[in-house]
């Protein structure tokens, strides 16, 4: 029932759909600032552009975001990664992988891609180094296995950057 | 001298507010006049029709009355953001247009007045990001239900499906011995326990009898729902699921202790059969019926009638006739959701039944 791991193993319920569709339209409207949603016609997929915030460290670049929606979307949570190459950051793994509550155990399903790329936007402005978590090696090394990051257990120690 | 009267006549204003207001007013000073009211809507004796509430800050300065007091908003619920400009711009202009006139009484009506208008849930379901009351009267109406500790609205069964998710995903846990999974999971089982939940936008703790109302009524909304949402095909996925199987079960225990008593059955579990209950909701509930709860839903069948009004129910002078319409609406929105199949609605129930009567024919 929880096994959300994998990126869209199963389709989407109709309910996540209705959600999701109201969500891209939403976007379309009002999309978050920094943010551009690269159109596909495959709405359990969503890859959208980040663009790092002007006067941070990562100002003027870009990244790539993947969001992936498990069929009961929006009671699970999305997976989110980053795609290759992955900001340097020290929550964000070699791998693409985030450690941010919100897509984890804080996940609630009040939220939105949009409020997510808001809060994944917001981790990257406050960070004042450019560098890969601690664990980085070992844990990309765990992860060879195609692990989703959302069977990680994540310890959520930091709440500065 | 005429300073010590204008004083006393702010001191016996300020009194007057107390006099009105009781409780609802906290004084933290009567000259200048600085207080913080609690504002409810005047229809809010029923709280289930208390949508919005707000906690005002009227603060004069010497100047008072020439000068109008400043007013802000402490503390609020159910208002968002253009909703508490709006409430205060309004407050606010009041206040200049009585100036140099005493008005701290007539504020403060004017507050609760405007709070009253505005006693109505606002905005999209945080859900499913409907309308929770659709602008246009054409489109259909789904009931909603509010959060009492935060004013936080959702549609009923919107935040039913959401809380049936969580004590599903909780009970597969625990048959589930997979640690990653059930550390995942360890915060809503702990959630659980309590029968403490926290509210999807805000995160603050309601309990679970907060939507015991809306779960004795789930059984007509969400199996409604997903009779009219999920295609064909996903009902047969439904009547394959865990769910259903568990469901089954529970029946053939019924019929079976039906049989042995010679058709008497236990008076609690007469309550599940009452076709009354069920022929209004076509299909048994799918990811929802099963287990615990749906023992517990029968059990509080009589606060149905109390959530009914509340799902329908809304502001003040207009929540009557809101109420009233609120039926007619909804059977509306049922049967355009099945405007292609409004036979096969109708028969709905009569397959229920046998489906049930004979749980092996399908298993």
């Amino acid at each position: 029932m929880t096994s959300s791991s994998g990126a869209a193993r199963k389709n989407l319920s109709k309910i996540a759909c209705n959600r999701l569709q109201k969500e891209l339209v939403e976007w379309q409207v009002n999309p978050p600032t920094g943010f551009k949603h690269k159109v596909t016609d495959n709405l359990q997929r969503w890859v959208v552009e980040v663009i790092g915030a002007p006067g941070t460290l990562y100002a003027n670049e870009t990244y790539q975001l993947q969001v992936d929606f498990p069929e009961n979307y929006p009671m699970e949570a999305p997976q989110v990664i980053f795609l290759h190459p992955a900001p340097l950051h020290p929550h964000i793994y070699s791998n693409g992988h985030i450690c941010l509550d919100i897509l984890y155990d804080s996940w609630s399903p009040a939220m939105t891609v949009s409020s997510i790329c808001i809060s994944i936007l917001s981790m990257l402005s406050s960070s004042t180094t450019k560098q890969r978590p601690e664990d980085n090696d070992r844990y990309v090394k765990n992860c060879r296995n195609g692990r989703s990051p959302k069977e990680t257990r994540w310890w959520f120690h930091d709440d500065k950057v | 001298m005429g300073n010590e009267e204008e004083e006393e006549e702010l001191v016996a204003e300020v009194e007057a507010v107390e006099a009105v207001y009781g409780t609802d007013c906290v004084l933290l000073s009567s000259f200048p006049p600085h207080f913080h009211l609690f504002l409810k809507p005047r229809t809010a004796d029923v709280s289930s029709q208390q949508f919005v509430e707000a906690v005002l800050e009227i603060r004069a300065t010497s100047q008072y009355p020439k000068e109008p007091p400043s007013i802000e908003l402490v503390d609020c619920k159910g208002l968002d953001e253009q909703r508490q400009k709006h409430l205060l711009n309004y407050i606010q202009s009041k206040a200049r247009e009585i100036s140099p006139c005493l008005m701290l009484v007539a504020l403060c009506e004017e507050a609760v007045e405007k709070l009253s208008a505005m006693n109505h849930p606002d905005g999209d379901c945080p859900l499913c990001l409907f309308p929770l009351v659709p602008e246009d009267q054409q489109s259909e109406s789904l009931p909603f239900m509010k959060l009492m500790s935060c004013f936080h609205c959702f549609h009923s069964e919107c935040i039913i499906r959401w809380w049936k998710w969580l004590q599903n995903s909780k009970e597969s846990d625990s048959a589930n011995t997979d640690s990653t999974a059930a550390h995942r999971n360890q915060d809503k089982h702990k959630k659980m326990e309590e029968s403490v939940g926290n509210c999807p936008v805000c995160r603050k703790p309601f309990l679970a009898k907060d939507l015991d109302h809306v779960l004795a009524l789930v059984g007509s909304y969400s199996s409604q729902l997903s009779s009219d949402n999920e295609e064909l095909k996903d009902e047969e996925t439904v009547l394959q699921s865990e769910d259903e199987m568990i469901r089954r079960q529970k029946f053939e225990a019924i019929l079976n202790l039906q049989k042995e008593n010679s058709g008497l059955i236990e008076p609690k579990k007469d309550i599940v059969i009452l076709p009354g209950m069920y022929l209004p909701q076509p299909v048994a509930m799918p990811s929802s019926t099963p287990t615990k709860e749906s023992d517990e839903q029968t059990q509080n069948e009589p606060p149905a009638v109390v959530s009914g009004k509340q799902a329908g129910g809304t502001s003040n002078g207009a929540s009557s006739s809101r109420q009233r319409n609120f039926g007619p609406r909804r059977q509306k929105a049922r049967s355009d959701n099945h405007s292609s199949s409004t036979v096969r609605n109708t028969r709905k129930p009569v397959q229920q039944w046998v489906r049930r009567d004979s749980p092996s024919n399908k298993q």
